[in-house]
């Protein structure tokens, strides 16, 4: 790869395991397979997007390259490399300790879910975006005083509000001050989990609006993890459909989206519901019962006991992501037999011209 | 559905009138409804479609009269079912029509179940109180509901607590003790939103199909989401500020939204067309509960506003055969009507 | 989940090593030790069992035989180093010998198990009243949050909390006690001296009216907590999701304050049973010394000032017993009214 088109961060190989402990020694008798072995890249200034159910293992995919997993779980398990192209060079990150994480902390920022509990509501707006410059700067406090307020003013709230406490500000402002604090440390890749789900559906095209225009402004890198396929579609150059641990499907967001391979990437794509009451859900796949926990995941492929077109081969061994056309990567090896009725899922709903 | 003869033929089972219901909030009174009016017909799947504050979820407890009082209190308005009106009832008289005639499913299925009960017990609980029963007769009838509903080995898991349930399996079972009692309405508050995807098409799907098997009931479902509501209503609410501000059938209201707060939702839903282009967002904050203005409550955030708006607020409209809209700028083109 | 609790079994093993070696050492190096109680206890005996201010002076003047001393010193153990005392102490134990206390002369075992009845009497009694009252109090205190009754049985049961019980004990039986102003229950005492002629039912009221005082002093600060308790966790659960389902389900407010969100409310409080046995059993040295009850409390107490370390250990082991399997209880408890509770 020419240095031009370097990823930013790459992703090989990508285990996260939290033991869990039993028995009258308190031995290791199993573990959650969060992520199983998940391997992707993420271009300077692009979009990843990550969808999955819950269970999935999205969110910690997200926690893994942020590098916040020891500090919830000490005892996690880690392996495979997440290398992120740094301007020192290309480091390692995974499982790095909380000191050799602290000069590459500032490249990387995370982006909440809930805009109520992500922020401390003993600090003052000001106090919780200057704290990643205290860590990561040493500018002065005048200075540091001058970026707050441009930040605020950039994610479109006003710069006298940096002297109030976060429970004076509806979801969407609290949101905006999250990302503020995300910008602050001038990060090249934001990790950005749900960041809309728990806004208002009138706030959450706001929020959107503002990511994209800061990924232009900032050459930000977003890997954004979320549920909602159209917003994840909307924002993303490519997008990794993950379930129990591992990607199913990865492609660039046309192809994912509109020409999905995967038997479980086409029943999450029609299982969406359409903002259009003409829309024709007789096509969709029903998929039977829930998602197995990651303590017990079936052998062979993770989705085959919900799986329409599974079959005996299907238990044996994991499939691997192939390429099935122009970079379009599906782990399922039998994904070009039909499904019977709507072979490719109806996408034709949301085109409602605005 | 659309046409408009059988639209007039349409029974009526539920009629809510000028509802008002307000919430004391550190000794100011939050009217979280002011005037809400509307039907519910028979065979019908009725969506009530809003953001937070708008008062949707305070109109579902208020049928119910679940309104915790204090702080709340329902001020005023009348809901007519079955010939009556439930707010002139005493309590009795509501405990039977709760869970037997109207019943009500929430949004949090793995709260909304108490943990330490069997789900055998606390589904046969619903018609043992409503009904003369043998409690191994409601057993049996909890089999029946239960597998009705889609729970595997229904007989097998009667005697499993909640917490041995999934997300999508624990609301199964809420429509269940929801349905036991053959209710003539069932009003579900978010049914679907903490669940995934696949298992919210699974229980939109269940619902509409209990729907269409049982004559006569209607189901109001309350929802953020016009997608769910595209994919499920036959007509649609949408409350903003405590107010109904649009009442369509759903192919009017996606086809000719004359609300601007109704175009302004439609219009920040992402498309394939707009992919990666900025998105036509609603401007501003919902605001707080105390916090909406006087006259129209969308003037703070409506495109088209107009000196008028802030004034006074607009009356709600019939603007087609069934099509009511509440604002100023459409009220000169329909005669003033009743929902 | 049986792992979980043979696990927490086995751990009461080294829990229990701990303390008992903590405090055995302890009692090796606090001066004043049996040793030297008993020769003054000699001393006394060989001055006519005059004691008093006089005996100081003698002390230096009589030698204890040396034959004796070490033979007592061999009994405690005191001629070995002290991990080899420990060790013997604890082979003892094993075989259930606790060792002789040296002031009454008797097992200590015997010694223990002769006042266990007394201080358990009152401890039940107490703690089935606290529970008896306070657990429909609560109840009464949520229902009516924020009214009058709640704020004053709030300013009751906390002016109660924050007297001692022995101080209760001490107003209670001047007002009532012996006729300074009424004379309605004797002054002390577990049971009049001539109990045994009464006839059944003056054997009844004889050991009510001698119940009654030491019983509100014991229970007297158990009411504010368990009250408190009560009432918030009965507060916590009326707001949870599924007392508005029971609600929309057509459920009388009774069935469902009283079945639903009580049944919930009364995890927490069922599992502060397993925790109660050792205070059942504890007794209290104040208050039993006001009411003058020979019971665990004051023997524990005596024990510790005269040095009687044998029952000092054996009041401890049956203790820290106590106290390890009232965890180990409670733990057990939650499993049987939580069904969600499954410990791995």
């Amino acid at each position: 790869m020419s240095a031009d088109t370097r990823p930013l961060i790459s992703v090989r190989d990508l285990k996260v395991h939290f033991p869990v402990y039993g028995g009258i020694l308190r031995h290791q008798v199993g573990a959650v397979k969060a992520v199983d072995g998940v391997s992707f890249d993420l271009a300077p200034g692009k979009v990843l997007g990550l969808v999955g159910e819950s269970g999935s293992g999205k969110t910690t995919v997200g926690r893994a390259i942020a590098n916040l997993l020891r500090a919830t779980s000490p005892d996690v398990h880690l392996e495979g490399t997440i290398s992120l192209d740094t301007p020192s060079g290309v480091v390692d990150v995974n499982g790095l300790s909380r000191k050799a994480m602290m000069p590459h902390r500032s490249a990387v920022q995370m982006i909440f879910q809930d805009p109520y509990s992500s922020l401390n509501p003993r600090m003052t707006v000001q106090g919780l975006i200057q704290r990643p410059l205290d860590l990561h700067t040493d500018l002065t406090d005048a200075e540091k005083l001058d970026r707050v307020r441009a930040l605020l003013g950039r994610v479109g709230l006003q710069p006298e509000y940096a002297n109030r406490y976060p429970h004076e500000f509806s979801g969407g402002q609290r949101q905006r001050i999250g990302i503020a604090r995300a910008l602050a440390t001038q990060p090249s890749l934001i990790i950005a989990d749900e960041p809309v789900s728990a806004l208002d559906v009138s706030v959450q095209a706001q929020v959107i609006n503002l990511m994209l225009e800061l990924k232009e402004e900032f050459s930000l890198a977003y890997l954004f993890v979320a549920h909602d396929l159209s917003v994840v579609y909307h924002i993303s150059d490519r997008i990794a459909v993950m379930y129990l641990g591992n990607i199913v499907e990865l492609g660039d967001a046309d192809q994912v989206y509109r020409n999905a391979r995967h038997p479980y990437s086409r029943a999450l794509l029609s299982a969406v519901p359409v903002a259009d009451p003409r829309h024709d859900t007789s096509g969709r796949i029903q998929l039977e019962g829930d998602i197995p926990t990651p303590m017990a995941k079936p052998s062979g492929c993770g989705f085959r006991t919900r799986c329409p077109i599974a079959r005996e081969e299907c238990s044996l061994d994991i499939p691997i992501l192939t390429d099935c056309g122009e970079g379009h990567l599906v782990a399922c090896p039998f994904h070009d037999e039909a499904f019977g009725v709507g072979a490719t899922p109806a996408r034709e709903g949301n085109q409602r011209d605005s | 559905m659309t046409d408009v003869t059988n639209k007039a033929a349409a029974e009526t089972v539920l009629e809510v009138r000028d509802l008002h219901t307000c919430f004391d909030i550190e000794g100011e009174s939050a009217w979280a409804v002011s005037g809400v009016s509307f039907d519910v017909h028979a065979d019908e799947f009725l969506g009530i479609v809003g953001e937070s504050g708008s008062g949707k979820s305070v109109t579902a407890l208020s049928i119910m009269r679940l309104i915790p009082d204090p702080p709340g209190k329902i001020a005023r308005g009348e809901i007519h079912f079955g010939g009556r009106d439930l707010l002139s009832l005493d309590y009795r008289e509501m405990h039977k029509v709760r869970g037997r005639e109207i019943a009500m499913i929430f949004q949090e299925p793995m709260t909304s179940l108490n943990p330490v009960f069997t789900i055998g017990m606390q589904v046969a609980e619903t018609l043992r109180h409503h009904e003369e029963i043998s409690a191994a007769e409601a057993r049996a009838r909890a089999v029946e509901v239960l597998t009705q509903v889609g729970i595997p080995d229904a007989a097998k898991r009667l005697d499993d607590y909640p917490h041995q349930f999934s997300g999508g399996m624990r609301q199964r079972v809420m429509i269940a003790m929801a349905l036991i009692c053959r209710p003539r309405i069932l009003i579900a508050d978010e049914p679907t939103t903490a669940l995934d995807v696949t298992i919210q098409a699974q229980i939109l799907d269940l619902m509409k199909e209990l729907l269409a098997s049982r004559r006569g009931s209607s189901v109001i479902l309350i929802t953020h989401d016009l997608a769910v509501v595209a994919e499920t209503c036959q007509r649609v609410i949408v409350m903003y500020g405590g107010k109904t501000q649009e009442i369509a059938d759903i192919e009017d209201l996606f086809d000719d939204p004359r609300h601007p707060y109704t175009r302004g939702l439609l219009d920040s839903i992402p498309t394939e067309q707009n992919k990666g282009k900025p998105l036509h967002a609603i401007p501003g904050n919902v605001p707080g509960i105390l916090s909406f203005p006087a006259g129209c409550k969308y003037c703070t955030r409506c495109p088209e506003v107009i000196e008028r708006c802030k004034i006074d607020g607009p009356p709600l409209v019939e603007v087609a055969p069934g099509h009511h809209v509440r604002c100023h700028l459409v009220e000169d083109q329909g005669a003033e009507g009743s929902p | 989940m049986s792992a979980y609790f043979l696990r927490r079994l086995l751990l009461l093993i080294p829990t229990f090593l701990g303390i008992t070696m903590l405090v055995f050492t302890v009692t090796r190096f606090v001066p004043g030790g049996p040793i030297e109680q008993m020769v003054m206890k000699m001393q006394m005996s060989s001055t006519g069992g005059e004691g008093g201010s006089g005996s100081g002076d003698m002390a230096t003047s009589v030698e204890l035989p040396s034959a004796v001393l070490a033979e007592l010193e061999k009994a405690y153990h005191f001629d070995k180093p002290i991990h080899q005392a420990y060790l013997l102490w604890l082979a003892d134990l094993v075989t259930l010998n606790l060792g002789k206390s040296y002031k009454y002369n008797i097992p200590v075992h015997e010694l223990i198990f002769s006042r266990f009845p007394v201080s358990i009497y009152f401890g039940l009694i107490g703690f089935t009243l606290a529970y008896l009252v306070c657990i429909p109090l609560g109840v009464l205190k949520a229902i009516r949050h924020g009214g009058v009754f709640d704020f004053a049985s709030s300013a009751t049961v906390f002016i109660g909390y924050s007297i001692p019980g022995w101080a209760l004990g001490g107003i209670l039986l001047v007002l009532f006690g012996g006729g300074s102003f009424w004379d309605l229950v004797p002054l002390g005492d577990f049971r009049s001296a001539n109990w045994e002629e009464l006839s059944t039912w003056g054997k009844v009221t004889d050991q009510l009216h001698h119940t009654l005082l030491p019983v509100l002093a014991y229970a007297v600060g158990s009411f504010a907590t368990l009250t408190v308790l009560m009432k918030n966790s009965l507060m916590e659960n009326l707001g949870q999701d599924y007392v508005r389902t029971a609600f929309a389900k057509g459920l009388p407010e009774r069935r469902v304050i009283m079945l639903h969100a009580l049944r919930n409310s009364l995890i927490p409080i069922c599992t502060g049973l397993g925790h109660a046995i050792s205070l059942i059993m504890a007794g209290s040295y104040l208050i039993e010394k006001v009411f003058n009850i020979d019971g665990i409390g004051y023997l524990g107490y005596t024990s510790i000032i005269e040095r009687d370390y044998a029952v000092v250990m054996g009041i401890l082991v049956i203790n820290t017993f106590l106290i390890l399997l009232g965890n180990i209880l409670s733990d057990v408890l939650y499993v049987l009214v939580d069904p969600r509770i499954r410990f791995s």
